[in-house]
C-alpha cells in the first residue's frame, strides 16, 4: 500500500479514473508535461497522452465554458484553477451554467464536471494565492463544494466527485498538501459526499472544521486533552450540501460548539452551521453560544502577516475556554 | 521591413435584394427549388410565429420575448446546413434553425411563458438550451467540439454570437480555444447591427467583425445574411471543413434586426423608423420569394395556402402551450441533482407543505 | 548571535548529510561565502553563507546528518547592518543575497547581457538548489512538508477504522461490528463496508438517535415515563445490613447537608390538592404536563418561581423557569435543572430529560448542570405514596410534589364517574410567599394540568 501525501493521493485519483473511464479528461494550464504547478497531475500526461491531460491556452473563463459544453455532451473533464485566486473568471460558468443546467432542461442535459483548485493560505505566497472563499461557490444552488483534509479522504473524495453525475468543486487545502503521509490503497474505493466525517470523539465541547484548518484544530484538541476537556472533532468535507444531522448528533453530547474555518467570518460557510444550530432542535442543546474563529473580514495579507491572520491553536483554546466559562 | 502576415475578408452574395442570382458561380442549393421551397416554408412559419408570440406576450399570455423578425435566412440557412449529429449552440432568437432541428413551437412559448420543460426539447437531445448570459455558449460548443475531437467524430459544433457579443470575453476565449485546439467549431456572428441600443459602429473599432478570426488563425468570412442561398453555402463549406478535421471558420453574416431587442424593448427610442423601413427593402422573404417565383416556382395562390398553413399551425402550437398545465411545484426541486440531498428534501417538503395548506 | 538553520534544500526532504564544510570555526566570511556541501537524497547541494560575520561554532562534522530546520552554524554578525536578514524567510535571503552580488558584479554582466539572467558568476557559489535545480514542487511560496506517515484510523471497542469509512457506514446503515476488516492491521475498509451493505449482512441495529434529522434524541423517548428514573436492580447488593458505621459519601452526603440546611433556614407550608388529568388526549408526557403547569404557576404567581436570601431578607424573581428535578438513584438524589423550561415544548422536553437521566446514569453530568435551579419538582409517586411534604431547599421559594397516579371516584352531576386524578402537594417557604400566593399558584397548576393537551 502506498504512503502519500495529500497532493499524491490527489494524482492518485486522477490515474485511476483516467484509468477506468475514458470518459474522464483533465485540462487545465500546465497540466500536461509540467504535471500542474503543485505536481498534481504529475506523470499522467505522459502515462494517458496529451488527449487525456491537455493543456490549455491562459483563460480561465474558457477552461470553465469548455469544461461545461464537454460536460454536457457525455465527457466526465476535471478541470483545474491554477489557485483559487484565478477560479474568478470561471464564476460565471459555475453559477450561470453548471449548476442549471440539468435543472434548465428539466433533465435532458446535466453537467458531470468536477473543477478542482488549490486553495487557502500559510505557504509564503504572493499576493492571490491564498484565498479561502469556498463560501461563494456554497452559495450557488446546483453546485457542489467538497474539501479533503487528508490523503485518505483525498483519494476517496475525488473519485467521488469524478464519478458523481453533477457539479463539484474540489478545494484543495494547498497547505497540507505535503504535511504527512498516509497509507492509501489505490483500491478505487470512492468515499461519500454529503457527509461529515467524526475525526476525534469527545464530550465537552464540538469542534467543526474543514480544509487545512484541521491540523490546527486536532493541535488544539491535544492541548485542551491535556487540560482534562475532552473535544470532538468534526471534518466537514462537503461544505455544501451541509450533513447537519452529524453536528447536530454531536452537539447534543456536548451541548458547545466552535466553528474553525480560515476563510473570512463574514457570510462564511460558519454562519450557515451556526444558523442551522440556531433554527432548529440543536439550540436546546446548546449551553453556550456557538462560536466562530475564522479569518479576519480583511483581504488576506501577504505572507509576512498571514500567520496572524489564520486561526490559530491559541485562538482555538481561548474560544473552546470562552464556551465552557458559559454555565 | 517585411509584411509577415495580413489578411482579407471576403463577402458573399448569391441572391440579390431584387431577387436575382448574381456574383460568382451558384451553389447547388440555388437550383434545388424542392429544397428552397421547404426552406421558404420555414422561414414563412418561423415569422408567422413570431408575430403571434409578440401579440402573445402583448396581450398577457407571454412573458418577454425575443423576436426574430428579420432572422430567417440567417437561422433556416444554418440549420439546413446542419446534420442532426451536430450541436447547435444559439443565444435565444434563432428559432428557425431550432424548427429546422425539430423543436417544436410550444416549446419555445413554454421557455418565454417561464417554464423549464420548455428548454427540455424535442429535436436533439445533445443540442445546448437557449442561453442568456452573453457569449458563454460559445465556449460550451467550442467544448462541444473538443469532445467530438477527442472522440474522433465527425461531427461539428454551431454557435452563434450577436455584434454585441463578439465584444465579450468568452466569445474571445473561443475563437483562441478553435484556433489554439483546431475544433470542429462553426461561430456565426449574426451582425443584425444593434446590440440593443448600442449599433454596430460603437461596437468596435474594426472594419468587420468576420475579422476578429483572424487573430485566432480562423478562416473568416462575411455573408449577407438575408439571403438564404449564401448562407447556406458558406455554412456548408465552413461545417465540412470542420466535420473533416479542418478546424473552425468565423462566419459573419450581415442582416438588419427589424424588430425591437425584445418586447421589452423600444426600438424607436433610439433609432429612427427610416432606417427600419429602409432595412426592410432587404429582408429575406421576399427576396427568397421574388426568386421563386421569377423561376416559376411559386405563386401567389401557394403563398395564400401557406399562410393560411402556417397560421393553423401556429393556432394549435399556441393552443397546445396555454393548455399545459403549471408546472408541479416539486419541479423546483426535482432536477437540482441526480438525487436530492437532505437539506434540499427538507426545503422541498416544507414547500410541499405551504402548497397544500396554503 | 544568529544561528542559521538547515533549510529545505528541496521537494520536502526532511533532512541532508554534511559533505564537507568549506569554512572553520572562527573564520570571518562574507555572506555568499561557499560555507558548506550537504548531500540530501537526491544530490549534492552547495550551500552558501547567509550572514556575513565570524563564523562562531559549526554543528556537525562531514558525515553527520543534519534535521531539516536544526541548526547547522552559529555565527556573529557584524555591526555593518547586513543582519537585515531575518530568520522567517531564508530563500528570501538568498535573494538578498543574490541582489546584491548581482550590484556588484554589474561590470562583468554588461558582457553577458543576451545571456538569460540571472547568471552567476563562475568563481561565486550557486545559490541554494540553483546547482541542480531540485524540484519545489511549487511555482510560489514554499509549504511545510515530511515524509512522516500518520493515521486516523482510531479504534473504539474492537473496531479499528477511519473516520471517513465510519461516516460511509453510518450512510449505508451497516453495523461496524458485524463488518469482516479485511485491512492492514486489521483496519475496516471501505471496500468491506461496501461488501457488507450490498450482502445485507451487517445491517445497523433500530435506527440510531443520529438518523432523525429534527430531533437527536426523539428516538430513545418513551412519552409517559416518570421523572424519576428507576435504574434496574444494581449487579452487586448494596443493601445488606451489616451492622456497620459507614461514612455518606458523594451525593448522600450532599443530601443529607442540604436536607439540614434547608430544615435550619426555611419554613415550610405544604398544600395538598388532586389534578384531574380525565380530559387528558392520549399520548400526553406527564412530564412535560408538570413542568409545563409549574410554568404556568410561575406566571400566575411569580413570587414562587423565586430566589430569597434569609439574611439580607430579599427576593429575586427570575424571568426564566429552570427547573430542579429531583432524580432518585441507587447511589442517591440527585437535582439536576432543567433550563428554560418556559420555551421547551413536548419533544424538547423528552431529549432534555432524555439527555439529563443518560448524563445521570453515566456520572458525566458536570456540576454546573445541577445547579441554579428557580423551583423545584419531584415526581416521588411512581411506586407508592399520595401526599406528601416535600423539602424546598434554599434560596428556592417552592417546590411542587407529584404521588401516585391513581383512579378516584368523582362526583359529577348525576352520579359518580371515575377520573385519573395526579395527587399534587405544594410545598413553600413562608418567609417568601404567603398562602395566598401559593393557593393561586396551585389553582394555576391545576387548571393547567387538566386542559385535555
Amino acid at each position: 500500500m502506498a504512503k502519500i501525501t495529500l497532493v499524491e493521493a490527489v494524482t492518485m485519483a486522477l490515474a485511476h479514473e483516467l484509468e477506468h473511464d475514458p470518459d474522464v479528461v483533465i485540462l487545465g494550464e500546465d497540466v500536461g508535461i509540467n504535471g500542474g504547478v503543485f505536481r498534481a497531475t504529475a506523470g499522467l500526461a505522459q502515462r494517458f497522452g496529451e488527449d487525456r491531460v491537455i493543456d490549455t491556452p491562459l483563460a480561465e473563463t474558457m477552461i470553465a465554458g469548455m469544461t461545461v459544453g464537454m460536460a454536457t455532451q457525455g465527457m466526465k473533464p476535471v478541470a483545474e484553477a491554477q489557485f483559487m485566486g484565478f477560479i474568478y473568471p470561471m464564476v460565471d460558468h459555475v453559477i450561470s451554467h453548471a449548476g442549471r443546467f440539468r435543472n434548465r432542461t428539466r433533465g435532458r442535459m446535466h453537467c458531470p464536471l468536477v473543477i478542482r483548485a488549490p486553495y487557502g493560505g500559510g505557504i509564503h505566497a504572493p499576493e492571490h494565492h491564498s484565498e479561502s472563499t469556498e463560501a461563494m461557490f456554497a452559495h450557488m444552488p446546483g453546485v457542489r463544494v467538497v474539501i479533503p483534509s487528508s490523503p485518505s479522504r483525498a483519494y476517496g473524495l475525488l473519485l467521488a466527485a469524478i464519478r458523481n453525475p453533477d457539479p463539484v468543486i474540489f478545494l484543495e487545502p494547498k497547505r497540507i498538501y505535503r504535511l504527512h503521509k498516509e497509507e492509501v490503497e489505490d483500491d478505487g474505493e470512492e468515499l461519500p459526499l454529503d457527509m461529515c466525517f467524526v475525526l476525534r470523539e469527545g464530550k465537552d465541547v464540538t469542534l467543526v472544521t474543514w480544509g487545512a484548518m484541521t491540523k490546527e484544530t486536532l493541535e488544539a484538541t491535544d492541548k485542551l486533552a491535556e487540560q482534562g476537556i475532552s473535544a470532538e472533532v468534526i471534518d466537514v468535507a462537503t461544505i455544501s450540501p451541509l450533513d447537519m444531522d452529524t453536528i447536530y448528533e454531536s452537539v447534543a453530547k456536548t451541548g458547545r460548539c466552535v466553528i474553525v474555518q480560515e476563510a473570512p467570518k463574514n457570510c462564511g460557510v460558519g454562519a450557515e452551521i451556526a444558523a442551522n444550530l440556531a433554527d432548529s432542535q440543536g439550540l436546546y442543546s446548546l449551553q453556550a453560544p456557538v462560536k466562530r474563529v475564522a479569518g479576519y473580514d480583511t483581504v488576506m495579507p501577504l505572507f509576512r502577516l498571514e500567520k496572524k491572520y489564520m486561526p490559530s491553536v491559541d485562538r482555538i483554546i481561548k474560544a473552546v475556554n470562552e464556551t465552557l466559562e458559559v454555565s | 521591413m517585411t509584411t509577415v502576415a495580413s489578411f482579407s475578408i471576403d463577402y458573399v452574395q448569391h441572391l440579390s435584394p431584387e431577387g436575382q442570382l448574381v456574383g460568382d458561380k451558384a451553389p447547388p442549393i440555388a437550383t434545388d427549388f424542392e429544397q428552397l421551397k421547404k426552406l421558404y416554408e420555414l422561414m414563412v412559419l418561423t415569422r408567422v410565429f413570431d408575430a403571434k408570440a409578440i401579440a402573445l406576450q402583448r396581450t398577457g399570455k407571454l412573458g418577454t420575448y425575443a423576436s426574430s423578425l428579420g432572422h430567417e435566412a440567417v437561422h433556416v440557412g444554418m440549420g439546413a446546413a446542419m446534420k442532426y449529429e451536430d450541436v447547435f449552440a444559439p443565444m435565444y432568437r434563432e428559432y428557425g434553425t431550432q424548427f429546422y432541428r425539430g423543436v417544436k413551437m410550444s416549446e419555445v412559448l413554454l421557455y418565454w411563458g417561464g417554464d423549464e420543460r420548455g428548454s427540455n426539447f424535442s429535436g436533439p437531445k445533445h443540442d445546448f438550451p437557449w442561453c442568456v448570459p452573453i457569449a458563454t455558449q460559445n465556449l460550451h460548443a467550442a467544448g462541444a467540439a473538443m469532445t467530438f475531437k477527442l472522440r474522433g467524430q465527425e461531427r461539428a459544433a454551431v454557435t452563434v454570437i450577436g455584434d454585441g457579443g463578439s465584444s465579450k470575453g468568452d466569445f474571445l476565449e473561443a475563437i483562441n480555444a478553435a484556433g489554439a485546439f483546431k475544433l470542429p467549431l462553426v461561430l456565426v456572428i449574426v451582425n443584425n447591427q444593434w446590440a440593443i441600443s448600442v449599433p454596430r459602429k460603437k461596437q468596435s473599432g474594426g472594419q468587420t467583425l468576420a475579422q476578429k478570426g483572424i487573430a485566432a488563425g480562423l478562416p473568416s468570412i462575411q455573408v449577407d445574411g438575408n439571403d438564404l442561398i449564401a448562407v447556406h453555402a458558406v455554412m456548408d463549406e465552413a461545417l465540412k471543413r470542420a466535420r473533416s478535421g479542418g478546424g473552425a471558420t468565423v462566419v459573419e453574416a450581415i442582416t438588419y434586426r427589424l424588430s425591437d431587442h425584445t418586447t421589452a424593448d423600444d426600438a424607436s427610442r433610439y433609432r429612427p423608423q427610416e432606417e427600419v423601413e429602409n432595412a426592410r427593402r432587404f429582408e429575406p422573404i421576399s427576396r427568397l420569394r421574388k426568386y421563386l417565383m421569377s423561376n416559376n416556382q411559386w405563386s401567389a395562390q401557394q403563398e395564400n395556402q401557406l399562410l393560411k398553413d402556417c397560421a393553423a399551425k401556429v393556432d394549435a402550437a399556441v393552443e397546445e402551450y396555454l393548455s399545459t398545465p403549471k408546472p408541479a411545484v416539486t419541479d423546483m426541486f426535482d432536477y437540482m441533482f441526480a438525487e436530492l440531498p437532505h437539506d434540499l428534501a427538507e426545503q422541498r417538503q416544507y414547500a410541499l407543505e405551504m402548497e397544500n395548506n396554503g | 548571535m544568529k544561528q542559521f538553520h538547515l533549510p529545505d534544500l528541496g521537494e520536502g526532504l526532511p533532512d541532508a548529510e554534511i559533505v564537507e564544510w568549506h569554512v572553520k570555526e572562527g573564520d570571518q566570511v562574507t555572506v555568499d561565502q561557499p560555507m558548506v556541501s550537504m548531500e540530501t537524497a537526491k544530490a549534492v547541494v552547495d550551500v552558501p553563507s547567509p550572514y556575513t560575520g565570524t563564523i562562531v561554532k559549526l554543528h556537525g562534522q562531514p558525515g553527520d546528518v543534519i534535521d531539516t530546520g536544526a541548526v547547522l552554524v552559529t555565527f556573529d554578525i557584524s555591526e555593518d547592518g547586513s543582519s537585515q536578514n531575518n530568520e522567517e524567510s531564508e530563500t528570501a535571503t538568498a535573494k538578498n543575497a543574490k541582489t546584491t552580488k548581482q550590484q556588484e558584479d554589474i561590470g562583468e554582466l554588461i558582457n553577458e547581457l543576451e545571456e538569460t539572467l540571472p547568471k552567476v558568476a563562475p568563481e561565486v557559489a550557486s545559490p541554494p538548489a540553483a546547482a541542480t535545480r531540485e524540484d519545489s514542487g511549487t511555482v510560489v511560496g514554499q509549504m511545510e512538508s515530511s515524509s512522516k506517515v500518520v493515521s486516523d484510523v482510531s479504534t473504539i471497542g474492537n473496531i479499528k477504522v477511519a473516520p471517513a469509512v465510519r461516516a460511509l457506514a453510518k450512510k449505508l446503515k451497516v453495523d461496524l461490528s458485524q463488518v469482516k476488516a479485511t485491512g492492514a492491521g486489521g483496519v475496516i475498509t471501505a471496500r468491506d463496508v461496501r461488501l457488507a451493505a450490498e450482502s445485507g449482512h451487517a445491517p445497523a441495529k433500530k435506527a440510531t438517535p443520529a438518523q432523525q434529522s429534527q430531533l437527536p434524541l426523539e428516538a430513545a423517548a418513551t412519552p409517559q415515563t416518570a421523572v424519576t428514573t428507576q435504574s434496574p436492580p444494581p449487579a452487586t447488593a448494596t443493601s445488606i445490613a451489616d451492622g456497620q458505621w459507614q461514612q455518606v459519601k458523594g451525593p448522600r452526603r450532599s443530601m443529607a447537608r442540604a436536607m439540614a440546611q434547608a430544615h435550619a433556614e426555611v419554613v415550610p407550608t405544604t398544600l395538598m390538592d388532586d389534578a384531574d388529568i380525565n380530559d387528558w388526549k392520549p399520548g400526553q408526557d406527564i412530564t412535560y404536563r408538570l413542568i409545563r403547569a409549574l410554568v404556568a404557576g410561575s406566571r400566575a404567581e411569580p413570587v414562587m418561581n423565586a430566589w430569597f436570601d434569609g439574611k439580607k431578607l430579599a427576593i429575586r424573581q427570575i424571568p426564566h423557569v429552570d427547573v430542579g428535578i429531583a432524580v432518585d438513584t441507587p447511589d442517591g438524589l440527585f437535582v439536576p435543572t432543567l433550563r428554560n423550561a418556559e420555551k421547551l415544548g413536548p419533544k424538547e422536553v423528552r431529549a432534555a430529560m432524555n439527555r439529563i437521566k443518560e448524563q445521570v446514569r453515566n456520572r458525566s453530568i458536570p456540576p454546573e448542570e445541577m445547579k441554579d435551579f428557580t423551583i423545584m419538582l419531584s415526581n416521588f409517586g411512581v411506586f407508592a405514596g399520595r401526599y406528601a411534604t416535600p423539602v424546598v431547599t434554599p434560596p428556592c421559594v417552592c417546590i411542587l410534589g407529584a404521588g401516585k397516579l391513581r383512579y378516584d371516584a368523582i362526583p359529577v352531576m348525576g352520579g359518580f364517574e371515575a377520573h385519573r386524578i395526579i395527587p399534587i402537594s405544594l410545598t413553600f417557604d413562608h418567609r417568601a410567599a404567603t398562602g395566598g400566593e401559593a393557593s393561586r399558584f396551585l389553582a394555576a397548576v391545576l387548571k393547567d394540568l387538566a386542559l385535555p393537551e
